[in-house]
């Protein structure tokens, strides 16, 4: 239990720190490179400096964090780009109420952003340590074959879909690839991603310069694979007579 | 209004700041996959992302992992730059935390995850690293314009993939037993009362209730 939580205080802290300051350095982007979401922006100006709007939106995330973490083990991301950026905000500004002195202020966030981070971590290590081991062999058992049949499945079904429903640039880049993909990896998944990124790229940008080298890599990319995999070899040998 | 260019002095806005930060959170979420790999918990990742990683590290096939997880990454870093804010989600808590880990895993690379200090280091090494190359092109100009577009597409994918997970959980346990299979209904039940995602009371719900029965061979 000891090098876990040690463990929970070092990730929490290197993690709140960095992404507390990051979150600072977002009200002085784009000429200072930040790090968070533009959501998480969104919704630190929407709570408007108020430290209670801070706070409580930043806990809200608490229960559902808490739940995946005992439930698989995971903590999410919801910690560090929303429970964190906010709740450090928060108590910054119970004290002082000036935004360019707290939530803007990376130096101000960051080292509380790190206490907060490392509570978080071992708040949510220490629940996720409470289960039994019966309860977590049960667990392992219901969720092997529901992730396989996500991975076989559910996940290359959901991501030609999606590239579809994008458009005929991102349908066709995705079901050629994600179609390679799933003959050369076993899965289509890595394919229809690539589908989708040059897809875009081809709908957005136009066969510019940078499109030709994105295509050029990727399709080299799965040849490659698909060539160390003997996938050509196999092909071959299928039309020789048996 | 005071100038803000007055204040922004010092080693906060050092052009050598991002990539540090940037190397610490990496090393971060390399931190919590090893923990993940090692007492069971701890990765950035949702339900849907450990059990990914769950069932590549049972199957030997790393391929949905890391090319699910590298799109984001890849996505995310042609974006940052670009935009100015670097989506964590995507980029960090996906991408490096699941993505490349997932590639070393691959490699046969396991043991310098399994290794806490170690994995700190090869984290905040690739952070570095990747916090210069962000900053050497905010200067030299951004990428594609399109990777907004396709991680926005990506995101939506890995929405509905949540959204999906959850009844098929439910479904699963019922399989395995009809105690976690009534104990996933009730959970998800309660939490979609609760408007929260019904998984995770899926899954808690097999598990208590899975715990009175018996567990099938």
């Amino acid at each position: 239990m000891l090098p876990l939580i040690l463990k929970a205080v070092v990730v929490g802290g290197l993690a709140g720190f960095a992404f507390a300051a990051g979150a600072a350095r977002m009200f002085h982007a784009p000429e200072y490179q930040a790090m968070g979401a533009f959501r998480t922006l969104g919704e630190m100006n929407a709570c408007r400096g108020d430290p209670i709007a801070h706070l409580s939106f930043g806990a809200s995330f608490i229960p559902v964090t808490a739940i995946d973490a005992v439930a698989v083990g995971g903590i999410g991301q919801e910690l560090w780009h929303r429970t964190v950026p906010n709740v450090t905000a928060g108590l910054l500004l119970l004290k002082d109420k000036d935004p360019d002195r707290t939530f803007k202020n990376p130096k101000a966030m960051a080292p509380l952003g790190a206490l907060v981070g490392a509570v978080g971590m071992v708040f949510y290590m220490t629940m996720a340590s409470a289960v039994p081991a019966k309860m977590a062999t049960i667990a392992q058992k219901v969720m092997v074959p529901a992730g396989q049949a996500m991975m076989d499945y559910l996940m290359p079904i959901i991501f030609f879909l999606t590239a579809i429903d994008g458009g005929v640039h991102t349908g066709v880049a995705s079901i050629l690839y994600g179609g390679f993909a799933q003959m050369v990896m076993g899965n289509a998944v890595p394919g229809c991603v690539m589908g989708i990124l040059v897809g875009k790229a081809v709908e957005v940008d136009g066969w510019k310069r940078s499109t030709w080298i994105l295509v050029t890599a990727v399709t080299g990319l799965f040849i490659a694979v698909a060539y160390f995999r003997g996938f050509f070899t196999t092909l071959a040998n299928l039309f020789v007579a048996g | 209004m005071e100038n803000k260019q007055d204040t922004h002095k010092g080693i906060w806005w050092h052009p050598l700041t991002f990539p540090v930060l940037l190397a610490m959170a990496c090393a971060a979420g390399f931190g919590g996959t090893s923990m993940q790999l090692v007492h069971g918990k701890g990765a950035f990742g949702s339900v849907v992302l450990v059990q990914m990683l769950n069932t590549a590290l049972e199957s030997g096939n790393f391929a949905v992992l890391s090319g699910y997880a590298g799109g984001f990454l890849f996505a995310r870093f042609l974006e940052g730059p670009l935009v100015g804010i670097l989506d964590i989600g995507g980029s960090i808590c996906t991408g490096i935390s699941f993505g490349v880990t997932g590639l070393m895993l691959a490699a046969g690379w396991k043991s310098v995850l399994t290794n806490f200090p170690l994995a700190l280091l090869c984290g905040g090494a690739i952070g570095l690293g990747l916090g210069l190359v962000i900053e050497a092109v905010r200067k030299g100009g951004g990428f594609t314009t399109s990777a907004s577009a396709a991680t926005g597409m990506m995101m939506g994918a890995g929405n509905s993939i949540g959204a999906f997970f959850g009844p098929l959980v439910i479904v699963t346990a019922i399989r395995f037993s009809i105690p976690a299979g009534v104990g996933a209904i009730v959970g998800a039940a309660l939490m979609y009362a609760m408007k929260k995602p019904i998984v995770g009371g899926a899954i808690i719900g097999a598990m208590i209730l899975g715990t009175l029965g018996p567990i099938p061979a």
